[in-house]
């Protein structure tokens, strides 16, 4: 849906470099996590997507169409500096951001009544922004980004600000607008909600990218065949036999079970043997690195 | 296009419906009026009422120094002075004594230089002022008598020309006295307005774009149109706001010109018959007549299409000055720095055009009319005095290239300073912005 290709952008007449030699590709009606450290070059990124500036070089295609005025209409944002006007009443911001991304009157009215029920929100439509809590802002802020029903969502730092039980609203909200064919591009450094909901990444450090791909690849490349057992009933010779078999850290004991973690290498079911001559097998884990793990090793270098 | 439309009517509605707009449009004026009462009835209030016994040794004063409401002259025999003096410092009912001289020998002199004044609390000037003119009338008068000249002739000595003059240039009727005071005033009036008008809703038009980008709700609409589209919108909402204060205030000074005028006429019914002879000669309706027929002879259709022009465009130019100030700094604090530059040319302007009254084809006039800073003050300060035609044009093309010239650089100020936070924006800077 979004493809960049050698995204270059400088600040201070190129004394400051925000992005160098970008390329992604984010496919159409899936959630697309763009990671990385604050500075790493997110937020120049995504203001370039919404043309708020321009990249110095390289370009972006929404759609097979070069990046122009006109892809404004279907592009949603929420910038990671949430701001809405104090004193004018959330019906009448909702009417207005909807009517300035191209909605008739009624479109907006239509939809925001809608995101109102969607989200139980229903009593605030006369109500001044500065009335409201932060996380109810929020909330306002989110049905002010998807109001014009655009085709590409870009969210930054979505979750910022918000307690668990909203932050789920939202994720949930996200969900459900991906399965209807919106294509969203987070970016964040929650990695547990990139593990919960995104279904490709690209990493950013440095103004360069370090990594992409769908999460399960990603995560699967940076696994490093650790397995975390649990065994009951354990032979105490077969145990030290698997201990000079296989690299075993982290044992400990807790009502007669075994807690550890191997390190293997060979075929999984001669494993598997092995752990069932030694004891009952109460679980049996892989241990995926996650995104937290991915995303550390990845920037160590 | 849309867009700016969608800006504009955020930002008028916004500014209208605040109470304290309302407030202002229909309270200032009553407010301004109110205060000129305060004023006049705190003169008044203060108004104290004297009593003097006066010692007449000349003789001369007797009959004629006439009590007022203010000053109240009790003539006592000359032989009570010394008595009178001594207890002056007691005396109730009385704040003072005046003692005037013998007249000796028509020694006029000795009663102007030696008359005295014994009071037994302060005096204001103006009571002696007004003690002194009453002593002085009284005595000319009498010296008049002395000449041997009746008092008519002596006023006809004192009578002024009165010169009918007349611009063959300009008109083929003559100048009525009026005109020139009626110019003068619309002049200073009309300057003033644009004056305050530009630089108390050139501010506004600075602080709304601090208070987006303050909240940050920049960024949004940042994402949805461009950034030269939010700031004419924001620039033309505000004229709005202002044009309608205006109206409101030019409807509320007709109607009460109106209820002043028919209030006055009643008033002339209801009044006592001395004071309305005197009422007569201060007749309201003849001075409106009057007024209106020099405002009319003046070429009011000129007058009031270079005044909305001048108004406009001086108002845009500066206004998108004050944006890009507004897009450049943080807070309000910081904006002092900048703000100089828009106010020091409009204050040039203003008294610039004092000048002008004296002078309304001079060097000064001209050049200040036609300079596109100063030209939206002064050209409406010289307009009632009539300009030619191709000064007009000049100046108004003049403005109408330097407001495109600023819009454009407030701009692409505008554009970058916006998104713009933490950094203190230096006059290096900005030009920076400018250039790329």
């Amino acid at each position: 849906m979004l493809k960049a290709e050698n995204i270059k952008k400088t600040y201070n007449a190129g004394k400051k470099i925000a992005l160098q030699d970008f390329s992604i590709d984010v496919p159409t009606a899936s959630i697309y996590g763009l990671l990385g450290p604050n500075g790493a070059g997110k937020t120049s990124f995504i203001r370039i997507i919404n043309q708020i500036t321009q990249a110095d070089e390289g370009d972006i295609w929404i759609d097979g169409k070069k990046l122009n005025p006109e892809h404004i209409r279907n592009i949603g944002y929420m910038p990671e500096e949430r701001g809405l006007y104090k004193n004018m009443t959330v019906g009448d911001q909702l009417l207005y951001f909807g009517e300035l991304k191209g909605m008739s009157r009624q479109e907006a009215l239509s939809q925001a009544k809608f995101w109102f029920e969607q989200l139980n929100i229903d009593q605030w439509w006369k109500k001044k922004l500065s009335e409201l809590s932060k996380g109810m802002a929020q909330k306002i802020q989110f049905v002010v980004t998807v109001l014009h029903r655009p085709k590409l969502l870009i969210l930054d730092e979505p979750f910022s600000g918000f307690d668990p039980v909203n932050a789920n609203l939202i994720k949930d909200q996200i969900i459900r607008l991906k399965n209807e064919g919106t294509t969203i591009i987070l970016s964040t450094h929650r990695m547990e909600s990139v593990e919960e909901m995104c279904d490709f990444v690209a990493l950013i450090n440095n103004s360069k990218k370090v990594l992409d791909g769908k999460v399960f690849d990603v995560r699967e490349q940076f696994k490093q065949n650790v397995f975390s057992v649990v065994l009951a009933d354990t032979n105490s010779e077969n145990l030290e036999e698997l201990t000079r078999k296989y690299q075993i850290e982290n044992m400990t004991t807790d009502n007669g079970l075994f807690h550890f973690e191997l390190k293997n290498s060979e075929n999984q079911n001669i494993l598997l043997q092995d752990l069932l001559k030694t004891g009952t097998i109460r679980t049996f884990n892989e241990k995926i690195p996650s995104m937290n793990e991915v995303f550390i090793n990845a920037v160590k270098d | 296009m849309k867009n700016i439309f969608l800006i504009t009517k955020r930002e008028f509605l916004t500014q209208v419906k605040k109470k304290s707009f309302i407030i202002l449009t229909l309270l200032a004026p009553l407010m301004i009026v109110g205060f000129g009462a305060l004023i006049g009835f705190m003169f008044k209030a203060n108004e104290a009422e004297y009593k003097f016994e006066v010692v007449d040794k000349s003789g001369i004063f007797a009959g004629q120094l006439k009590s007022t409401k203010d000053i109240t002259y009790t003539f006592v025999p000359a032989n009570t002075e010394n008595a009178l003096v001594k207890n002056l410092k007691e005396l109730k009912g009385s704040d003072g004594i005046l003692i005037i001289p013998e007249l000796k020998d028509k020694n006029f002199d000795a009663l102007e230089n030696g008359t005295k004044l014994m009071t037994n609390k302060k005096i204001g000037v103006d009571t002696k002022v007004k003690i002194s003119a009453d002593l002085s009338n009284i005595l000319k008068k009498e010296k008049i008598k002395m000449l041997g000249i009746s008092e008519d002739r002596i006023v006809n000595l004192d009578k002024n020309f009165k010169i009918i003059s007349q611009n063959i240039t300009e008109s083929d009727r003559p100048e009525s006295d009026m005109a020139f005071g009626i110019k003068t005033a619309l002049s200073f009036g009309l300057m003033y307005v644009v004056f305050m008008f530009i630089i108390i809703y050139g501010v506004r038009v600075m602080r709304s774009v601090l208070e987006e980008k303050n909240n940050r709700v920049v960024e949004i609409i940042i994402s949805s149109v461009k950034p030269f589209e939010l700031m004419m919108g924001k620039i033309l909402g505000v004229t709005l706001v202002a044009l309608t204060q205006f109206i409101v205030w030019i409807a509320m000074s007709v109607t009460a010109a109106l209820f002043l005028n028919t209030g006055f006429a009643a008033m002339q019914k209801n009044m006592p018959a001395e004071q309305g002879e005197m009422m007569k000669n201060f007749d309201f309706q003849q001075i409106a007549t009057e007024v209106s027929h020099v405002l009319l002879d003046m070429n009011y259709v000129g007058i009031i299409s270079v005044f909305v022009f001048f108004f406009l465009f001086g108002y845009i130019f500066y206004s998108s000055m004050y944006a890009a100030i507004g897009s450049a700094v943080d807070n309000e604090t910081e904006t002092q720095q900048f703000t100089m530059f828009a106010i020091i040319p409009l204050m040039i302007g203003l008294y610039g055009s004092f000048t002008i009254m004296n002078n309304p084809d001079g060097p000064m006039a001209f050049w200040l009319s036609i300079i596109p800073f100063t030209s939206p003050v002064a050209m409406i300060a010289r307009i009632p005095f009539g300009v030619p035609l191709w000064e007009i044009l000049l100046s108004i093309f003049l403005l109408i290239a330097s407001t495109l010239l600023m819009v454009y650089i407030a701009a692409k100020i505008y554009r970058v300073g916006i998104l713009m936070y933490g950094n203190k924006a230096t006059l290096k800077e900005i030009w920076k912005w400018i250039r790329s």
